[in-house]
C-alpha cells in the first residue's frame, strides 16, 4: 500500500502541474514560453514526501527525481533525532544499571554455593544464544560506530584510521547480520517452548522476580518471566532488526526511497531498543548475580542457585531423574 | 568570500546534455556515473522544462548531516566536497539528498556501492590541489586553476550559471527582468533555504 | 582567482593518532593497506572494473601540471554550427577540452556531442588497421595490400563495366580540401557518381534556394538570428540538432522579445522555447506555407516595394495561393485558420522575420518545392538580405555546406560551375590538366531501352546516381540504369549505410556488389548490414582532429582546425589515403602535381595548405578565393576580436583581420590580397560590395516573357550602376569603359583564358581575379544583379502545389493532390506516383494507420556509429525508441519503456524498438530517430562488426520501415513521411 502510494507520487505531481496549464485544444494558441511549468507553484503543490520528477534518458529511473525536498525530513532525522534517542537510550539505562547495582549489589544465592551443579543449558542452546549473543555484540558495536563514531572514535584516532576501521565495521556489520538471524531462528526454536506464558509468570511478575526484595524467589519454571520477556523482546527486536536490515543491505528491495528510509528509521529505533535490553540481560546475566553466569558458560549452575531462581524447573528436573551431578561439598566454582 | 552555487535557467536549458558529457570528458567519469543530469518536466507539454541538476552544494547539507564517517567538509568558496578515503560507501549521503547527486561506483547492495562519487564543484577532494591522486580520486581541480566549473562554462545556452550565488542570482535575475519570464531558481529554495526574487 | 581553502584540515589527525601508529602508520595506512589485500572498501567492489577506492579509469590524461601545455584549436566535427574546439596537448596526448571562449560562434560553449569530442582520440571502438574480410572473416592487412588489391578489383570493374559503376560515396566529414580532392579524384577517374550527405539532408535546400535567388546557402548566420524579431522553424528541431545555435536564438528571443514560432509534427526541444507551437500533419509544407501567404495577400501585409524591385513572378503566386483558402489548408495540416492568420501577421508586421527550416522540409518527395515555397515567404515580407531576416538553413554536418561547395554531388563540379563543357574547361586550367584527358577517362553509354547512346563527352555532362538510389542501380536490370552497366562498386568515405530509406533493399544492393570499400574512423552499417563474405576492405580513416584543414559552417564562415594529435592506431588522413588509391589507379602524378607533398605518416602526402590555395585560384563562382590559409589562421588566432553579431572585426584588431568577417563568409570575392572581407549576410544591398554587400544573382537570363529579371531600382551601396545588371565579363567591362581598371597581368590571363572569345570570359572564369576586383571597385556585384524568382519555370511545379506523399494517410486527397507523374532522373526511374496510387488501391492507410516521421537526437549524430561508439555519449541513449502518443499506446496495449514492433508498408519490413509513450508526438503520428544500426529486423547484428570495433549501444535503423519517394529534382528521399503499424512486442 504504502510503496503503490508512494510510486504513483510523480504522477501526482505531474498531473497537480498539468492542471494549471491551458489544455493543448485544437483551436487555442499554444504558447510554451507562457505556460511554463513554474518552480515555485510546483514546490507549494506538493504534498508531504511529494516531489518533482520528470523524464530522463539514462535508464535510471531515480534519476528523474530532480527535487526532493522529503530527503531533508529524513536527514534530519536521521542526523540528529535518531543518534540523540540511541546516546540517550544507551546513557539512560546505564545510569539506571548503575543505580540498581548501588541500590541492590550483586544479588547472591542466598543459600550460599551448595557445591552440586545441575545442567541447565546443552550445548545446542548455548551454542545458539552464544552465536546470536556474539553477532549482536559485534552488529551493535560496529552500529554504535555509524551513530556516535564521528564524535567519538574519530577525534581519537584520525580520518585515516577512523576511515579504515568503519570501512571494516560496516563489512563487519553486513556479514554479521546472517549469523544473527540463524542465531535468532536457533534460538526460538530451542526455547520457545520453554517461553510460553503461564499462571506462575503472573506471581513472579507481581514481585518483580524479587529483585527489589533481598530473600524473596518466586517459584519459576526453566525461564522466568523476566526471562521470558527478555526473549520474546529478543525476538521481536531480531526480528525487526533482521526484516529492516535486509532492505539495508539490498536497498533496492524495499521499493522506493522513502520506503527505504522508514526502514532505516525502524532499524535505528529497534536497534536502541536492543540495545537497551541487552544491556540489562549481560547485567543480570554476570554482574549482577552471582552464580547466573555458568548457566551459558559451563552450561551448569549451583544447585542452590537454580532451586532460588527456578524452582519448579529444578523439582521437574529431579522428578524426571536428571538430578544434580557433583559432589556434595566439592567447592564448585562457578563461572564468572 | 564567494559563496559558490548552481543556477539552472530553465528558460534557457534545451536538454542538450553538455553539461553531462562535459563533466565526464573533464573529470574522466566512467560509465554508471551521472554526476549531473539532465531532468524534463512535463515532457511533451507545453510548459515543459528542462533542468540540470548535480550536487547543489547546499547550506547545511544534509548529506553532510547523515554521513557515519564524517567525509564531508565544506570549502571556504562553500563548495561541498567529500573524503573518499573515509567514505565507507554506506549510501546514507543518496537517501538524504533533496537532487539525487551521490553516485555509487557499483549499484546495489550488501556493502557493494563502492566510494560515493558526486559533483565537487570541479574542485577536487582533500589531496594536493591538482594532484594526480587528487585527479584519480575526484577528478579535476578546476577552481585551484582559476577557473569556473566545467558543465557551467560549456553550457550550450548559457542556461547553467555557476559562480558567487549573489552574482549569478543578479544574472538571473536582470535575464527574467529583460525578457519578461522566469520559471525559478530550480532548487534554491531546498539547497539554500532562500529564492531569486525578481 | 579562486583558490580552495578548507576549514577543517584540523580533523585530519586525532589526539590518539600516535597510539594507534600500529593502525595507521605507513606499512598499513589505509590506502595501501587496502590495495595490498585487493579489497576495495565495500568488499566486492574489487570483482568489478574499478580499482579499490577509484572511480575511473586511468585514461589519456590527466594535465600534468608540472609539464608545459600545448594548445591547438580545431573545428567540432558534429554539427554545421562550427564551434571552436579548444585542446590541451601534452607530450602528444590531448588531455583537456576548455572552453574556447574567444570563438564568436559558440563563445566557449558545446552541446553533448562537442562537449565529448575528446573521447574520439581515446578511440576504444576505432577501426584500428586496415582490415579484409575473406571467406566470411574479418582480418588485419597491410596498408600496403588493402590499396593494391582494392586498386587491382577498381581496374578490374572498370575493364568489364566501366568507370560509372564505381560509386565514390564521400562525405559531409571531409574537410574542404578532402572533399575538394575527392571530387577532383571522380573526374579523374572519370565519373560523375559521387555524392556525399547533403543529397539526403538539404539537397532539396541548395536546389531550391538556388533556383530562387542565386546561391544554395544560408543567407545569415546562426549570430545574426539575434536581430530578428519574429522566428520560423519549419521542420527544424535545432535545440536538438544545432543546440549551441539556440544560445544565440534565444538570448536574441530575449532581449528583442522577439516571436518564435516553431511549425512541427513534434512537439520538440525547439517547441519548447517557442512563443507559439503549431502542430502540423507531417508532408504538407506547402498546403501551410500558402495558407499564410493567403492571409498575407488577403490582407495586405506583403511588401510591395520589395517585390516590386526585387522579385519576379510573385503575382503568379498571388494568384496561385488564392486556392489555398483557410478551409483548404485546415483539411490537408490540420491547422485551423486563425492560428495561420496570426503566424502570417507576426511573420509579416513584426519585423526583421528569419524562416529557419532543416530536414523537415528538405527529405520529402516535394523537397525542392517546400524550400521554394519557404523562400516566396521571405520573398513576399521582404524578408531577404538584411540583418535579423533571411533564409537561415540549418546545415546537419560539421562541413556538410563544404562539401556541397565542392562538388560532392553527382551535378556538380566544385564551387557550382555545373558539369557543362565549359566547366570542365575551367577546372581543367585550374588542374593544370587538358580538357580531353577528362574525356578519355569517361565512359560511353551505350543506347539501352530507347535511349539515346552517349559519346565519353556527353557522358561528362550527365549527372550521376543519386546516393539514395545506388542500391537500385546495382539490382535493378541493366537497361533500367542510364549509364553503361550496373554499380558494381562503392568506395565509401565516412558515410553511414543507415542513412536512406529501404535499408532492405539497401542490404541487398550490398550483398550484390563486386566491391565494398569503407574507409571511415569506425566501421559502419555498410560493414554490419550484409552478409558479404569477401572482397570487403575496411580503411582507417582519422578524424578531423588528427589532421589539419579547413571546413565551412552552415553560415558560410570557413574557419582552419589544426591537428590536435597525430593519427590513432594505423589510421591516416584522408589526404594521404586518396593519394595512394590515386597512385595504385595510375593519375597521382597528374592529380597531385600542383601540391606541396610533404612525408606523411606513411607515405607521401599533399598538405592541406597547398589544396586550399589551388581551391583558391578556381574558386571564383562562389567566392572560394579569398580565403587563403594564412588568412583563415589569422582569423582563428584572432577570433577575441570578432563582433558577437555583426561577426566582424573592428577597428582595434590586429590588421591582419580588420574589416574582415569571421571566417571569411563565402562568397570572399577577389584573391587574398584584394582583402575582401566575406559576405555576412547575403544579398544585402545596404552595405557597399566591398563591405560584404549583394544583390540577387540573375543566373536565369535577363528577361522572362518580356519582363526583366534584373533588379529594378534596387542597387548595393556605392554602385556606379544605379540599377540592375547582367553578371560581369570581360565584354561588359570594355562596354563599361572599365577595363582600362584591369591591370596588365590581369588582362594577360584573360586573353589567355578567352582565346578567340575573350569578351566571354567572365567574374566566374577569369583566373586572374581582375574583372571581380575591377567590379567591385565600382561598388558593383561580380554576379550581377538581378530579382530572385517566386516561380522556378525550369523545375517541376514551377509555382509549388501541395502534393500527397507517397504513403499519404488520406487517400481521400491523394485524387486532388497527387504525386508528381512517374519520370526518370539522375539515371534512375522515379515510380512514386505509380507506389501512391497502388498504396491506395491497396487501402494501406487503413493498415498502416499511424504516420512516422523521423529526426536527430542531440546525442548522436547521423548514422550514428561515431557517437554511439563514445561512452560519454552512448550512456545518455541506450536504446532505440519510437516516440507514440498516449492515446495510440493505449489502444495497442504499448507502455512506456515496453517493446514494439513498429511495421513498414514495404516488403514487411519491421523494426523492434523501445516504446517512449509521450505526448511529444499527437495521435496518428509517430517518431523514431535516425541514428541507430546494428539491429535488423529484431535480429541483433553485432557480431558483423570486427571485434572491438561495433559500436557500444547498438539498434533497428528507422530506414528499415521508411519507404519509396525521391524528390525529382535532386533525387531527395522521402525520410519523413511513411505509414507504420505499431504493436506491442
Amino acid at each position: 500500500m504504502l510503496k503503490t502510494l508512494i510510486s504513483r507520487l510523480p504522477m501526482l505531481v505531474l498531473l497537480a502541474s498539468l492542471t494549471t496549464l491551458a489544455a493543448p485544444a485544437a483551436q487555442a494558441q499554444v504558447n510554451p514560453t507562457a505556460s511554463s511549468v513554474q518552480e515555485q507553484e510546483l514546490m507549494r503543490a506538493l504534498q508531504t514526501g511529494d516531489f518533482v520528477a520528470g523524464r530522463v534518458s539514462i535508464p535510471d529511473e531515480r534519476a528523474g527525481a530532480l527535487i526532493k525536498p522529503g530527503n531533508k525530513g529524513w536527514a534530519g532525522i536521521q542526523g540528529t533525532t535518531l543518534r540523540v534517542i540511541s546516546v540517550a537510550a544507551v546513557l539512560v539505562t546505564l545510569t539506571i544499571l548503575a543505580a540498581f547495582y548501588a541500590y541492590r549489589g550483586r544479588i547472591r544465592i542466598d543459600s550460599g554455593f551448595s557445591g552440586r551443579v545441575i545442567e541447565r543449558f546443552d550445548g545446542i542452546e548455548r551454542f545458539g544464544h552464544w552465536l546470536l549473543a556474539c553477532s549482536f555484540v559485534v552488529l551493535a558495536l560496529t552500529g554504535l560506530n555509524f551513530v556516535v563514531g564521528r564524535w567519538t572514535l574519530l577525534p581519537l584516532v584520525g580520518e585515516d584510521t577512523f576511515g579504515t576501521l568503519s570501512a571494516w565495521f560496516k563489512l563487519a556489520h553486513n556479514f554479521m547480520a546472517w549469523p544473527f538471524m540463524l542465531g535468532l531462528v536457533w534460538v526460538f526454536v530451542t526455547w520457545v517452548g520453554r517461553n510460553l506464558p503461564s499462571k506462575v509468570d503472573v506471581n513472579w511478575l507481581k514481585v518483580a522476580g524479587g529483585l527489589f526484595t533481598r530473600g524473596l524467589h518466586p517459584p519459576a519454571g526453566k525461564f522466568n518471566a523476566g526471562q521470558k520477556l527478555l526473549f520474546w523482546m529478543v525476538i521481536l527486536g531480531g526480528v525487526g532488526l533482521s526484516y529492516t536490515g535486509v532492505f539495508m543491505l539490498f536497498p533496492w528491495l524495499a521499493g522506493s526511497p522513502a520506503e527505504w528510509q522508514t526502514y532505516q528509521v525502524i532499524h535505528a529505533l529497534f536497534a536502541a531498543f536492543m540495545s537497551v535490553v541487552i544491556f540489562g540481560h549481560i547485567y543480570i546475566g554476570s554482574l549482577g548475580m552471582q552464580g547466573a553466569f555458568s548457566a551459558m558458560g559451563s552450561g551448569k549452575v549451583d544447585l542452590n542457585w537454580a532451586k532460588e531462581h527456578h524452582s519448579l524447573w529444578v523439582e521437574e528436573e529431579v522428578g524426571h531423574g536428571k538430578g544434580a551431578a557433583g559432589k556434595p561439598g566439592a567447592a564448585a566454582t562457578p563461572a564468572e | 568570500m564567494a559563496r559558490m552555487k548552481f543556477l539552472c535557467d530553465a528558460d534557457r536549458c534545451i536538454e542538450c546534455n553538455a553539461c553531462v558529457t562535459a563533466c565526464k570528458n573533464e573529470h574522466e567519469v566512467p560509465w554508471g556515473i551521472n554526476r549531473r543530469r539532465v531532468v524534463t518536466i512535463n515532457d511533451g507539454l507545453p510548459g515543459e522544462r528542462s533542468v540540470s541538476m548535480a550536487c547543489m552544494h547546499c547550506t547545511d547539507a544534509p548529506c553532510a548531516a547523515v554521513c557515519p564517517v564524517n567525509c564531508f567538509y565544506t570549502t571556504d568558496d562553500a563548495v561541498v566536497l567529500h573524503n573518499k578515503d573515509t567514505c565507507i560507501g554506506c549510501g546514507y549521503c543518496f537517501f538524504a539528498c533533496p537532487f539525487g547527486a551521490p553516485q555509487y561506483p557499483q549499484v546495489g547492495n550488501f556493502g557493494t556501492r563502492g566510494k560515493m562519487d558526486k559533483c565537487t564543484y570541479c574542485s577536487g577532494g582533500p589531496e594536493a590541489d591538482m594532484s594526480q591522486a587528487e585527479y584519480v580520486k575526484y577528478g579535476a581541480n578546476r577552481l585551484a586553476e582559476g577557473k569556473l566549473p566545467i558543465c557551467a562554462e560549456m553550457c550550450s545556452t548559457k542556461a547553467l550559471l555557476a559562480g558567487d550565488g549573489d552574482i549569478i542570482a543578479e544574472i538571473y535575475r536582470e535575464r527574467v527582468v529583460t525578457r519578461g519570464y522566469g520559471s525559478g531558481a530550480w532548487g534554491w529554495r531546498t539547497a539554500y533555504g532562500d529564492t531569486v526574487t525578481v | 582567482m579562486l583558490v580552495k581553502r578548507r576549514t577543517r584540515d584540523a580533523a585530519q589527525t586525532g589526539r590518539l593518532a600516535e597510539l594507534a601508529a600500529g593502525l595507521a602508520a605507513k606499512p598499513i595506512d589505509r590506502r595501501s593497506f587496502l590495495r595490498s589485500s585487493g579489497l576495495a572498501v565495500g568488499g566486492l567492489a574489487a570483482a568489478g572494473a574499478l580499482g579499490p577506492g577509484m572511480t575511473r579509469r586511468a585514461e589519456a590524461g590527466p594535465t600534468d601540471h608540472g609539464q608545459p601545455i600545448e594548445i591547438r584549436q580545431n573545428i567540432c566535427t558534429h554539427c554545421s554550427v562550427g564551434c571552436t574546439v579548444k585542446a590541451e596537448v601534452q607530450n602528444g596526448v590531448w588531455v583537456g577540452q576548455e572552453p574556447a571562449w574567444a570563438s564568436p560562434i559558440n563563445r566557449g560553449t558545446h552541446c553533448a556531442k562537442g562537449a565529448a569530442v575528446r573521447e574520439l582520440v581515446h578511440g576504444d571502438r576505432r577501426l584500428k588497421y586496415p582490415m579484409k574480410k575473406q571467406g566470411g572473416e574479418w582480418g588485419r592487412i597491410s596498408w600496403d595490400q588493402a590499396i593494391d588489391e582494392i586498386g587491382e578489383r577498381m581496374l578490374a570493374i572498370r575493364d568489364r563495366s566501366g568507370a560509372d559503376s564505381v560509386y565514390l560515396l564521400g562525405s559531409a566529414k571531409f574537410s574542404n580540401e578532402g572533399a575538394y580532392l575527392f571530387r577532383k579524384f571522380a573526374a579523374f577517374w572519370g565519373t560523375n557518381n559521387v555524392d556525399h550527405q547533403a543529397r539526403i539532408c538539404h539537397s532539396t535546400t541548395v536546389a531550391g534556394v538556388a533556383n530562387t535567388w542565386g546561391y544554395g546557402a544560408q543567407t545569415n548566420s546562426y549570430n545574426d538570428i539575434r536581430n530578428a524579431k519574429t522566428v520560423i522553424f519549419m521542420g527544424s528541431n535545432a535545440a536538438e540538432a544545432h543546440p549551441v545555435s539556440l544560445q544565440h536564438i534565444l538570448e536574441g528571443k530575449e532581449l528583442q522579445r522577439a516571436n518564435v514560432i516553431v511549425i512541427d509534427p513534434r512537439f520538440t526541444r525547439t517547441a519548447a522555447h517557442a512563443t507559439e507551437y503549431v502542430r502540423m500533419r507531417p508532408g504538407t509544407d506547402i498546403a501551410i506555407i500558402w495558407g499564410i501567404m493567403w492571409h498575407i495577400f488577403e490582407n495586405g501585409w506583403e511588401d510591395r516595394d520589395f517585390i516590386a524591385s526585387r522579385v519576379y513572378g510573385m503575382d503568379q503566386i498571388r494568384e496561385a495561393v488564392k486556392a489555398y483558402t483557410p478551409e483548404v489548408v485546415e483539411d490537408i495540416s490540420g491547422i485551423p485558420g486563425d492560428t495561420l492568420r496570426r503566424v502570417a501577421e507576426l511573420f509579416a508586421t513584426q519585423r526583421p522575420s528569419t524562416f529557419i527550416w532543416c530536414m523537415g522540409g528538405t527529405q520529402h518527395t516535394v523537397g525542392t518545392a517546400n524550400v521554394r515555397t519557404y523562400c516566396d515567404l521571405l520573398l513576399a515580407t521582404g524578408n531577404v538580405g538584411f540583418p535579423g531576416t533571411g533564409a537561415n538553413i540549418f546545415r546537419g554536418h560539421c562541413n556538410v555546406q563544404g562539401a556541397t561547395d565542392f562538388g560532392l554531388d553527382v551535378g556538380n563540379l566544385p564551387c557550382y560551375y555545373g558539369l557543362g563543357e565549359g566547366a570542365w574547361k575551367h577546372w581543367a586550367r585550374v588542374w593544370d590538366v587538358p580538357y580531353d584527358y577528362f574525356v578519355s577517362r569517361f565512359d560511353a553509354v551505350p543506347a539501352k531501352a530507347g535511349r539515346d547512346a552517349r559519346t565519353p563527352e556527353q557522358n561528362m555532362g550527365v549527372p550521376g546516381i543519386t546516393s539514395t538510389r545506388w542500391f537500385d542501380a546495382t539490382t535493378m536490370d541493366a537497361d533500367e540504369v542510364d549509364q553503361r552497366d550496373n554499380i558494381k562498386a562503392m568506395i565509401v568515405f565516412g558515410h553511414g549505410g543507415n542513412t536512406v530509406p529501404r535499408m532492405i533493399d539497401a542490404q541487398k544492393g550490398m550483398d550484390a556488389l563486386d566491391l565494398l570499400v569503407v574507409a571511415d574512423p569506425h566501421p559502419t552499417t555498410f560493414t554490419a548490414l550484409h552478409s558479404r563474405t569477401d572482397n570487403t576492405y575496411l580503411l582507417p580513416i582519422c578524424t578531423q582532429f588528427e589532421v589539419s584543414g579547413s571546413r565551412t559552417a552552415s553560415n558560410r564562415s570557413v574557419q582552419w582546425g589544426e591537428k590536435i594529435v597525430e593519427p590513432i592506431f594505423e589510421s591516416d588522413n584522408d589526404f594521404a589515403v586518396i593519394h595512394r588509391l590515386a597512385d595504385r589507379l595510375g593519375f597521382a602524378g597528374q592529380m597531385f602535381k600542383n601540391y606541396e607533398m610533404v612525408q606523411g605518416k606513411f607515405g607521401s602526402e599533399p598538405t592541406p595548405e597547398s589544396i586550399l590555395r589551388e581551391i583558391n585560384r578556381g574558386g571564383w563562382s562562389t567566392g572560394y578565393t579569398g580565403q587563403s590559409p594564412e588568412r583563415l589562421k589569422a582569423h582563428m588566432a584572432n577570433q577575441q576580436h570578432f563582433d558577437l553579431v555583426t561577426l566582424r572585426a573592428g577597428p582595434d584588431a590586429p590588421e591582419e583581420v580588420r574589416g574582415d568577417y569571421y571566417g571569411l563568409p563565402w562568397p570572399c570575392w577577389g584573391t587574398a590580397a584584394f582583402r575582401h572581407p566575406g559576405t555576412h549576410i547575403l544579398y544585402n544591398p545596404n552595405i557597399p560590395v566591398k563591405d560584404g554587400g549583394g544583390a540577387f544573382r540573375p543566373r536565369f537570363g535577363l528577361e522572362r516573357d518580356g519582363e526583366t529579371l534584373l533588379a529594378e531600382g534596387s542597387w548595393p551601396v556605392g554602385s556606379e550602376i544605379e540599377d540592375g545588371y547582367p553578371e560581369f565579363t570581360y565584354a561588359l567591362l570594355q562596354e563599361l569603359g572599365w577595363d582600362g581598371d584591369l591591370s596588365a597581368e590581369e588582362l594577360a590571363v584573360i586573353l589567355r583564358i578567352g582565346g578567340e572569345n575573350p569578351g566571354g570570359v567572365s567574374w566566374s572564369t577569369d583566373l586572374s581575379g581582375g574583372i571581380q576586383r575591377v567590379a567591385i571597385e565600382h561598388g558593383c556585384v561580380p554576379f550581377g544583379n538581378g530579382k530572385a524568382r517566386a516561380v522556378a519555370w525550369n523545375l517541376p511545379d514551377p509555382i509549388p502545389v501541395h502534393r500527397e506523399p507517397i504513403y499519404s494517410p488520406r487517400p481521400d486527397l491523394v485524387a486532388s493532390w497527387p504525386a508528381l507523374d512517374d519520370a526518370r532522373f539522375q539515371r534512375m526511374p522515379n515510380i512514386g506516383r505509380t507506389i501512391q496510387q497502388t498504396a491506395v488501391d491497396q487501402g494501406l492507410a487503413g493498415q498502416f494507420p499511424i504516420i512516422l516521421t523521423s529526426g536527430r537526437l542531440v546525442e548522436y549524430e547521423g548514422g550514428g556509429e561515431e557517437t554511439r561508439s563514445n561512452p560519454w555519449l552512448a550512456e545518455l541513449q541506450q536504446d532505440m525508441f519510437v516516440e507514440i502518443n498516449p492515446g495510440d499506446a493505449a489502444d495497442r496495449g504499448i507502455v512506456d519503456g515496453g517493446w514494439c514492433w513498429v511495421k513498414g508498408p514495404e516488403g514487411g519490413s519491421r523494426t523492434r524498438v523501445k516504446a517512449l509513450v509521450t505526448e511529444r508526438v499527437g495521435r496518428g503520428v509517430a517518431f523514431m530517430p535516425f541514428h541507430f544500426a546494428g539491429w535488423f529486423q529484431g535480429v541483433d547484428q553485432r557480431g558483423n562488426y570486427p571485434q572491438g570495433t561495433d559500436p557500444i549501444v547498438l539498434g533497428e535503423s528507422v530506414n528499415v520501415v521508411t519507404s519509396y519517394g525521391y524528390d525529382p529534382v535532386t533525387g531527395m528521399h522521402e525520410g519523413k513521411v511513411t505509414l507504420v503499424q505499431i504493436e506491442a512486442a
